[in-house]
């Protein structure tokens, strides 16, 4: 019995035969496979396009190096531009706007190719408020439960207190007069026209809120006059020009909000809040996993 | 064929009935599966504004945009889009639209981009200044208003929805209004302007409410309303979807007539 696969009558196979296992030619077939593979990198490497889509998606009016343009873009500004509804605009007019957002796209594609985005303050500032402000819209997407809202009012319920009203009488002592007098005398009930007092002119229009007062009056003035209840007058106090006394006719200090006619403002301030912390979060978390190294003589 | 013809009767017809159901029920999933993407793409290609007159495609959308307004709009303007007054959230069924006209794609911009959710593409042109500040509005000079002035103002507005009280203030209105520079966004009219969401003064729909106080509150303190971005959180497909729902919330020119 002989074996015929050892016997060194047969002859070797030929390559081309697919029925017969030949090593030269599956050498040759993985060699071909990783030319042209190397091939398809090379050319996508080289001409950026290596995870180039054939097919537009629907969402998506144009895809430039693969980076898409929203088609919903397209109309609002197709709307915008033309002022007329996208059915009613023009294939030209759809065509032009288009044109304008390839171009656009190619630009910011060329300039972060070209560095821009380390060289150009315009851009390096827009891309610093892009980046926080995506931050802020992450945190704004999900509202906060109710009871996060009222503990927040609750731990800042001054920022919620209606402005302090308060309407005054400021009058000016003549130079000489003895202004103690006349405070006794206006305490007790007597007219500043009788003492002969003459307004400063700054705070008669009646009612005004605590800044304006302030504005008017001046910060220490009233600072101290702020805490006097309805009726009070206050102590003499000299001024460059002559010796002023303030009568208060109403004070109504700012009063607390009720938190239901302030959700609008405590939601505001609550994501406000929360932005900036996580803005703060953030900058921490870039630092800590950027490489900084700093000059010796500067750290 | 003949390939067929064995295939059956090589199998039992007990296994034959459940491979064929199985058949059945995976050529429908293919189905199914391949047949929803196509409509949701027609969805996405489509103009916005005929999607609600197209059957299939309103279909689509307004299946989907459900489930999205459910998820992502409800906790705000509430399950039937009816919105709150506490927070400025607008009533979606009324056919009043503070920003645009209420088309499809100015509804879907707003959902992607926002208003005053510091996107920069989203609607952050103008707040609503607090005249009873120092500082009404941050971004432009505006003289603060005295409670004199602002009870005014009041007045005045309350005039055109025929509820002032005090006919010396409504008076004085138009003066308090050119002074405060109220004109700079609602108008000489008090249309309103629709491209920067200053709302119309003289119709009976608020915000936040109308009554005198109200209309005080908004005056003195300011109003900022904030609509979030969600072009970040959502597909394309579920913002399309959206907007044509939130859209066939409001009632259409016929059913207003």
């Amino acid at each position: 019995m002989t074996d015929p696969i050892a016997s060194p009558a047969t002859s070797a196979p030929s390559v081309w035969d697919i029925h017969q296992p030949v090593g030269r030619r599956s050498l040759a077939l993985a060699a071909a496979g990783a030319l042209i593979g190397l091939a398809i990198a090379g050319y996508g490497l080289f001409t950026a396009q290596g995870t180039r889509t054939a097919i537009v998606p629907a969402e998506d009016a144009a895809l430039i190096n693969n980076v898409p343009l929203l088609r919903a873009d397209m109309i609002a500004q197709v709307t915008a531009l033309y002022g007329v509804p996208y059915a009613q605009a023009t294939p030209a007019q759809r065509h032009n706007v288009l044109e304008d957002m390839i171009r656009e796209e190619l630009y910011v594609q060329r300039g972060v190719e070209m560095g821009l985005t380390n060289d150009d303050t315009d851009v390096r500032a827009a891309l610093i408020q892009a980046t926080e402000g995506q931050i802020a819209q992450d945190a704004m997407t999900a509202k906060p439960a109710e009871d996060e809202l009222v503990r927040w009012y609750a731990g800042h319920k001054d920022r919620y207190a209606g402005e302090g009203m308060i309407a005054l009488h400021e009058w000016i002592a003549p130079r000489g007069s003895d202004a103690a007098q006349a405070v006794a005398a206006l305490r007790r009930g007597a007219t500043a026209q009788w003492l002969g007092l003459k307004t400063s002119g700054r705070v008669d229009d009646g009612d005004e809120f605590y800044f304006a007062a302030e504005e008017h009056l001046g910060k220490a003035l009233f600072t101290l006059v702020r805490r006097l209840p309805d009726g009070a007058v206050s102590d003499p106090v000299a001024a460059p020009d002559g010796v002023h006394i303030v009568q208060v006719v109403a004070n109504r200090p700012p009063q607390p909000t009720p938190y239901a006619k302030a959700r609008d403002q405590v939601l505001n301030d609550f994501l406000a809040d929360k932005v900036a912390r996580l803005q703060d979060g953030n900058r921490t978390f870039l630092k800590k996993r950027a490489d900084i190294k700093i000059a010796s003589d500067l750290q | 064929m003949s390939f067929v013809v064995d295939f059956v009767t090589a199998i039992k017809p007990r296994r034959l009935r459940w491979a064929l159901l199985l058949l059945a029920g995976g050529a429908v999933a293919l189905g199914v599966g391949a047949l929803q993407p196509n409509a949701q793409s027609a969805v996405l290609r489509a103009d916005p504004e005929a999607i609600l007159g197209d059957p299939q495609l309103r279909r689509v959308a307004l299946t989907s945009g459900k489930q999205v307004f459910d998820t992502s709009c409800a906790s705000c303007h509430g399950n039937a889009g009816k919105g709150d007054r506490t927070l400025g959230v607008p009533d979606l069924t009324d056919g009043d639209h503070l920003y645009g006209t209420g088309t499809v794609s100015q509804i879907e911009d707003i959902a992607r981009y926002g208003i005053r959710a510091r996107n920069k593409r989203g609607w952050n042109l103008a707040v609503m200044p607090a005249y009873a500040r120092k500082m009404p509005d941050a971004a432009e000079p505006l003289p603060p208003q005295t409670p004199a002035q602002i009870a005014d103002l009041t007045q005045y507005i309350l005039s055109f929805t025929a509820r002032a009280t005090d006919a010396a203030a409504v008076a004085r209105g138009p003066a308090a209004y050119s002074a405060a520079g109220c004109w700079d966004c609602h108008g000489r009219d008090l249309g309103g302007d629709p491209a920067i969401g200053a709302p119309t003064l003289t119709d009976d729909i608020w915000l936040y409410g109308g009554s005198a106080d109200d209309i005080r509150r908004s005056i003195s303190r300011g109003r900022a309303g904030i609509s979030p971005a969600f072009a970040r959180t959502l597909t394309a497909a579920q913002l399309r979807n959206v907007a044509v729902y939130v859209a066939s919330l409001a009632p259409t020119r016929q059913e207003r007539k």
